[in-house]
């Protein structure tokens, strides 16, 4: 059985409103998904239904061919893992602590748990972090160390929900970055985010056709497209209500969304 | 941990040599017979309040979570209350439909929250609330009981004051089996409960089955305070505070919180009922104040001494 995770005519109703409507997306380990949409879309939704976190009002969702709430909760974490948008800590632990219970759908001594967080600290670049209390990090440590928590699960497909919607700019090329080297080393990403130019910084070399992109409009699939697509900035401009122009840069197309009274404020200046 | 598990131990040792010269009967027998078996009852029941305590603070995600603040330790009371007032016996000395009234009352009242927490999407604020408001009615149930009740009223009421039972070693016998078992299942759930810091869905995604998890931690907390609290009555403030001096006193040592709290509840509750004995020398106060007056004072200072971040 393939490790792939589908999501077969998913729906999901609450109070009457369809946060998800017929959704129908398989991903595999090795591809890279990237999901857009407006706020309220149902792109976070869309994480949950796919972690069993909410049950679909109809339709399947299938983690290795097996229905995911067939699946018990350590057969399920060894399977999918996920980065919640935003991550608060309710005590005073420290990241390695962190890191080490997440470690729980392992069944091995505490001293092997350790050794594998320490080395995902490493591969998340936070290495000094170990010893450091979350609450007390920056944001973009905080960032680090969920990267941390997210890798040392082992799992073949990575869910994240914007992982760097709030970090500054160097910080968000260096999360991508991070996410690139997941992707080419083999696990399967499906990535919420906002902003697709971010999605350049998980490439090395000409792999953008790699990249699906799909766009979701009031919890229903829109479009899919491939990141190289010149279409792609039609498809986000219609989706989003704004004019987006594609400009060629650094070798890739970089999507800028422009401001609504250009036109006239053009046909100002000419005058 | 060690060195703070000696200490405790020490201090435990020492508490059963103070007190007023027994009179009458020899120094060894009230040592043995009266003081000893009522120090393990004492760390018995505070190790398990305090860890049932902790653990609650965990699943609830809130500070303020303890048996005292849900209402588990006065659902536990009315029970137990309840069996009291009956008369009936069944079993060696009553005991055992006492703590089974308990259970009953601890589990009435943790199901109460439990099924209010499942209700849609209730916030935590309002299942502590709910869990104050229950706490309260119970109470209140209790206070009319004792006032209408004419039998085994007097014993009653000494016993909802809170109040180390002198039962001797088959009380110690009997009580273990019950702390043994809530204390090891809890422990044991060490690792599922480190995932819950970062949040339910957290631990969800990570692979634990959170909803069983918070049904095993409710039974097995209901099931320790019923035992506890038929035994010696209800005993607020350990589970409450000594989890909270925990956090203080070792911040960032995550991985011994829960066996720590077990610990240092113990350790608490044998030195409350140590001055419970000793502050006015043949006359005993009921350990319950103890711990309240104890208790208060000692968490506003810890709350003060911490800096603010």
């Amino acid at each position: 059985m393939s490790d792939a995770l589908e999501l077969d005519d998913v729906t999901v109703e609450a109070a009457g409103r369809a946060l998800l409507s017929r959704v129908r997306f398989r991903i595999e380990p090795g591809e890279f998904v990237a999901l857009l949409g407006r706020n309220g879309a149902g792109k976070s939704t869309l994480l949950k239904v796919a972690l069993g976190l909410v049950k679909p009002s109809a339709g399947d969702v299938r983690a290795g061919g097996r229905p995911i709430g067939k699946l018990s909760g350590r057969e399920r974490a060894a399977r999918l893992a996920w980065l919640p948008q935003h991550t608060s800590v309710s005590e005073a632990l420290t990241a390695l602590d962190a890191v080490v219970a997440a470690r729980f759908r392992f069944d091995e001594p505490r001293a092997a748990a350790i050794a594998a967080a320490h080395r995902a600290l490493a591969r998340a670049g936070v290495t000094e972090l170990a010893s450091r209390v979350v609450t007390q990090l920056s944001g973009g440590e905080r960032q680090r160390v969920a990267f941390a928590v997210l890798l040392t699960q082992e799992a073949p497909l990575l869910l994240m929900d914007e992982p760097a919607s709030h970090l500054d700019p160097a910080q968000q090329i260096a999360t991508y970055r991070l996410i690139g080297e997941l992707w080419r080393g083999g696990q399967g990403v499906l990535c919420v985010l906002h902003d697709p130019n971010l999605l350049h910084h998980a490439l090395a070399g000409d792999e953008a056709d790699r990249i699906r992109v799909i766009g979701l409009e009031a919890g229903a699939i829109a479009f899919e497209r491939r990141f190289s697509d010149p279409a792609l900035a039609g498809s986000l401009a219609q989706m989003f209500g704004v004019r987006m122009e594609r400009l060629r840069c650094a070798g890739g197309d970089f999507f800028v969304p422009l401001p609504e009274r250009s036109d006239a404020a053009g046909e100002h200046d000419r005058h | 941990m060690a060195v703070v598990a000696l200490l405790c131990l020490v201090a435990c040792g020492v508490a059963p040599l103070l007190g007023p010269p027994a009179t009458g009967e020899p120094a060894a027998f009230v040592l043995w017979q009266l003081r000893v078996p009522r120090l393990l009852v004492a760390m018995m029941v505070g190790g398990t309040l305090s860890l049932v305590g902790a653990s609650f603070q965990i699943i609830f995600a809130n500070p303020l979570a303890s048996e005292s603040t849900v209402g588990t330790i006065s659902g536990a009371a009315l029970g137990a209350l309840l069996a009291f007032l009956s008369g009936v016996t069944i079993g060696p000395s009553g005991l055992p439909i006492v703590v089974l009234g308990a259970f009953i009352g601890a589990l009435a009242v943790t199901l109460a929250l439990a099924a209010l927490a499942a209700h849609g999407r209730a916030r935590t604020s309002d299942i502590l609330l709910a869990g104050i408001a229950l706490s309260l009615a119970a109470s209140a149930v209790s206070s009319v009981l004792q006032a209408m009740a004419t039998s085994n009223a007097s014993l009653a009421e000494k016993w909802s004051l809170g109040q180390l039972a002198q039962i001797g070693y088959r009380g110690v016998l009997l009580l273990l089996p019950f702390t043994t078992l809530v204390v090891g299942v809890l422990l044991l759930r060490a690792r599922a409960f480190a995932t819950l810091v970062a949040g339910e869905d957290q631990a969800h995604s990570q692979g634990v089955d959170v909803r069983s998890l918070r049904a095993v931690t409710l039974g097995a907390g209901a099931l320790g305070v019923g035992a506890c609290v038929a035994w010696c009555g209800p005993i607020p403030f350990v589970g409450l505070i000594v989890p909270h001096a925990v956090r203080l006193l070792f911040p960032s040592r995550q991985r011994f919180f829960l066996p720590l709290s077990a610990i240092g509840g113990a350790t608490f509750l044998a030195m409350c009922d140590t001055a419970a004995r000793v502050v006015f020398p043949g006359r005993e106060i009921p350990v319950g104040a103890v711990t309240s007056i104890l208790g208060a004072p000692t968490l506003i200072w810890l709350v003060l001494r911490r800096r603010v971040p």
